[in-house]
């Protein structure tokens, strides 16, 4: 097996857990990582199925694609910390009201 | 002849970008320049159109690089009706939220939303299913921030929740964009609709990119974070939220749908039936919900996921009309949800909350906002003559000549539910009360209650004018096989 | 062939540890375990671009991806209240449940990634078709900044939007008590500081020179430049009042302003919006890159100082020496 199929199984396993972790975990900041390793297991398979070229120079598509990603991300990351502060400033926890305990 | 050059279909996207810049750096003037950058967008929208109805499709090559390599814009039918329901419900929400913003709120909203307008316009013509990712994006992050502007304990969990969501349904989607990429080398979407087979990859590809876009459309039952967020927004951004946000992942949805999934006729019935069971569901459950609310804002935004299970009786059809029938809905929904939450505004404004029971003697001192809320239910029950009816009519034809004649019940059983929680909101709204408390000032600028009545008025006149949008659903023929 | 065994060994443990690595994180008890964990995360999913060819990529993983990402994450976490960080775990029924769906989720796409061509160019032969014509060498750049510079120019967008939007939650930063003018500086990092900065400043613009024919480019440099102002916070230097105003904005909003530009200077020679000259190409995408550079390192640092600056007409106290005017 290369290693573009070996990291783009690898990449699906974090895509699985990074939703899991998401549906699961009720903390806000866990599921900002959850969402980031999601995020993170998208891109793997991005790029690793562009490495499926052999010698030759990789398609650089994908990898501008990542790195727009990568971008989004910590963007999308930051508000989210920021809306979680807010979330613990205003109900006392880092939780959704679904999720509080009793 | 500047009316004559290709650019317009960009300036519709980089005007409003230039407008949000030049708000977040002058604010001491900052309404002006926003309300001058509305214009000038709805002017650009205007003259985009005048070119497309007259000379037809447009194409546009970003950098001069042709798909597979650049990214190219494409300017359908489809897209011009979804481009002018966005001017005109942008153009009216501004002109509202300018009287309804005060203060420092405003250095925040002016920004935010032009941003938002012009990623809308972005994303209607596009034709890079990657570049929809970034357009995706850019109104996530916008609509959450415009959520949370209200600020208090709802709006802000509403905006997380809503952040969430969202952020999950972008990285479905974008599974679905690298394997996409990954089996047929481009992520255009007509390069696609020619590469694109019928393997069991790509039933997974259309299940995740389905399941993320159906998350941010909001179809039951993935519509839990809809009520919360659409009802504690600040009433311009409900507004947007219900006409126009929910629409633009509905729309790429579409869009894959007609032209990248490669849906054999049985595949077709069988996934259709689907989509079509969950907007069945989404109506009779929207509607019961909607009818429960004890508050106003709550209830149109139930209504509105009620309405968004409209926008999914047509894929089981698959016929030309469904899909026409599905674009009036979008027309004629926008607008009336525009003008229906701009009456909440109003009324919440006035009164000082929107509890429904204590709406009595409403009609009289809010008359203009009253019948606005009266007009848009019409439309949104499917009452003649309105755009609403239009749309209800066309997919009563089309499900009656695709033999499924069932979606009709739906429709019908819809249109009461609509009706029985429109008439409780009027019947408060009417009740006199005969008290002698002191007459309520009535708190609200004029054009607030005008933008209302205006919107609700124009969802009566898309009853009047359907062959003329009708005919421009027609070009470049977006709901034939491929595109031209 | 032993060569090749040994990479593929190594490339086994290290796709075992990010899978390891991401499940420590999630189900740390400790939230500061879990973001540890999770830049050490960042930092082998660098490795692994590595390891894919990706030197691009890698540069922007370990700069934003864990670098930056990892230091909101804490300068987040901090200002959380102590008492709630433990979680209770959901049954195990719904675990299980979940679990199981999400298995079945991993053996299609793996049957959807596995079944997938061996070998494949995709675009690579078009982007190396047209980068003489592109104005640079290295095709990361050519494909972001000149192919598909309108998604890059939307994605500068994308990193102000995500500022508007911190900025109007987390309120304008002398009302909160958080950030004294303290009299004590930590003589380290006061050390640290000096000597880092300029080298990081030095660094971000080689990055952005060299991104034109090797790895690296805006994002990059700017993360790096954004690295050099987390520092400088983290030491209790604030930009001077008079600058936090206007003039932050100009500068944050000088990227996109610079990209729509220099998008639109051939528009009127009849070229499309973002068509460059190929005569021209490699100097525009250079000055683009660097107001971007300039705009994103801005802006990154900003998201991570989190609050809006004051500026002199927004508060009581002089905001240079902490008087009360």
């Amino acid at each position: 097996m290369t290693p573009a199929f070996l990291y783009a199984l690898v990449g699906i396993v974090l895509f699985s857990i990074g939703l899991y972790g998401l549906i699961l975990y009720k903390h806000l900041l866990r599921k900002i990582l959850a969402i980031n390793i999601l995020g993170s297991g998208v891109f793997l398979v991005m790029v690793a199925l562009a490495d499926r070229i052999g010698d030759a120079v990789p398609d650089a598509v994908p990898h501008a694609m990542v790195i727009t990603g990568i971008v989004v991300a910590v963007s999308a990351t930051a508000l989210a910390l920021a809306l979680m502060l807010r979330v613990n400033e205003e109900t006392g926890q880092a939780v959704l009201p679904e999720d509080r305990e009793a | 002849m500047l009316i004559d050059s290709p650019h317009w279909i960009i300036i519709i996207i980089l005007l409003p970008i230039l407008g949000s810049v030049v708000c977040f750096l002058w604010r001491e003037h900052i309404v002006k320049l926003a309300l001058a950058t509305a214009v000038g967008t709805v002017t650009s929208v205007g003259v985009l159109s005048w070119q497309v109805i007259t000379n037809g499709v447009q194409r546009y090559e970003l950098g001069a690089w042709s798909a597979p390599l650049g990214i190219e814009l494409y300017l359908d039918g489809l897209s011009l009706l979804m481009l002018l329901v966005t001017a005109i419900v942008g153009f009216a929400i501004s002109i509202y939220a300018s009287a309804y913003f005060k203060d420092d709120k405003t250095n925040i909203f002016w920004p935010l939303w032009l941003f938002l307008w012009s990623a809308l316009n972005a994303l209607f013509v596009s034709s890079d299913i990657f570049n929809l990712f970034v357009t995706l994006e850019i109104i996530g992050l916008s609509a959450v921030a415009l959520v949370a502007l209200s600020g208090g304990a709802n709006a802000i969990t509403a905006a997380m929740r809503y952040l969430l969501v969202s952020l999950l349904g972008s990285m479905l989607y974008l599974m679905g964009v690298a394997l996409l990429y990954h089996s047929y080398g481009t992520v255009d979407m007509v390069l696609l609709s020619l590469r694109t087979e019928m393997t069991p990859t790509m039933w997974l590809i259309m299940g995740l990119m389905t399941t993320g876009l159906l998350l941010k459309t909001a179809l039951f039952p993935l519509h839990f974070w809809l009520p919360p967020a659409h009802s504690s927004a600040p009433v311009p951004v409900s507004a947007v939220l219900s006409a126009l946000v929910v629409k633009a992942s509905f729309y790429i949805l579409w869009r894959l749908w007609i032209v990248v999934f490669p849906l054999a006729d049985h595949a077709q019935a069988n996934l259709g039936f689907i989509l079509g069971l969950l907007g069945s569901l989404a109506i009779v459950w929207g509607g019961f919900q909607a009818l429960r609310q004890t508050r106003l804002k709550l209830l149109i935004a139930y209504s509105t996921v009620m309405q968004i299970g409209y926008l999914f009786l047509a894929f089981p059809l698959a016929n030309v009309m469904g899909w026409k029938a599905t674009l009036y809905f979008i027309l004629a929904h926008a607008v009336a949800k525009t003008a229906m939450f701009m009456a909440a505004g109003n009324i919440l404004i006035h009164r000082g909350h929107d509890r429904i029971a204590d709406f009595y003697s409403m009609a009289q001192y809010l008359p203009l906002t009253i019948s606005a809320f009266a007009l848009s239910g019409i439309s949104l029950m499917g009452l003649p003559p309105s755009g609403g009816f239009i749309a209800k009519w066309l997919l009563l034809e089309a499900s009656i000549v695709s033999g499924q004649w069932w979606w009709g019940l739906v429709l019908i059983v819809g249109g009461l539910l609509t009706g029985a929680y429109v008439f409780k909101v009027l019947g408060y709204a009417f009740i006199q009360e005969d008290s002698s408390n002191e007459p309520y000032p009535i708190g609200i600028s004029k054009r607030m209650e005008w933008m209302a009545l205006g919107m609700a008025l124009l969802a009566i006149v898309l009853g009047f004018i359907a062959p003329f949008i009708l005919r421009i659903m027609d070009i470049g023929s977006p709901f034939a096989e491929v595109l031209s | 062939m032993e060569e090749i065994n040994v990479l593929l060994l190594f490339d086994v443990v290290l796709g075992l540890t990010l899978v390891w690595l991401a499940w420590q994180t999630l189900s740390s008890l400790d939230l500061f375990r879990a973001i540890v964990l999770f830049i050490a995360f960042g930092l082998l999913m660098a490795l692994a671009w590595v390891r894919l060819d990706a030197p691009d990529v890698a540069l922007a993983e370990a700069t934003i991806g864990a670098g930056l990402t990892g230091a909101l994450l804490l300068s987040a976490l901090a200002q959380l209240s102590a008492s709630q960080k433990n979680e209770t775990k959901p049954s195990l029924f719904i675990r299980l449940t979940l679990g199981v769906l999400l298995f079945f989720l991993v053996i299609a796409l793996a049957y959807t990634v596995l079944s997938l061509p061996t070998k494949a160019v995709g675009l690579s032969v078009e982007v190396a078709k047209n980068i003489e014509l592109s104005g640079v060498s290295n095709p990361v750049t050519a494909v972001l900044l000149n192919y598909r510079s309108y998604d890059t120019l939307l994605e500068l967008g994308v990193l102000l939007l995500a500022l508007l939007g911190v900025w109007s939650l987390g309120g304008v930063s002398t009302n909160k008590s958080s950030f004294p003018k303290s009299s004590f500086v930590n003589p380290v990092l006061d050390l640290v500081t000096r000597l880092l900065v300029p080298i990081f400043i030095l660094f971000s613009g080689y990055l952005l020179w060299v991104g034109a024919f090797a790895p690296g480019g805006a994002f990059q440099a700017g993360a790096v430049l954004a690295a050099a102002g987390v520092l400088v916070f983290l030491s209790d230097w604030y930009l001077p009042s008079k600058y936090s105003g206007f003039a932050l904005r100009l500068v944050l909003v000088i990227g996109l302003v610079w990209f729509v530009s220099m998008g639109f200077s051939f528009v009127l020679l009849d070229n499309a919006f973002l068509e460059y000259p190929p005569e021209f190409a490699g100097g525009l995408i250079l000055l683009i890159e660097a107001a971007a550079t300039l705009s994103i390192g801005i802006s990154l640092a900003a998201l991570f100082l989190g609050r809006e600056p004051a500026t002199k007409s927004d508060s009581n106290i002089d905001i240079d020496t902490g008087v009360n005017k």
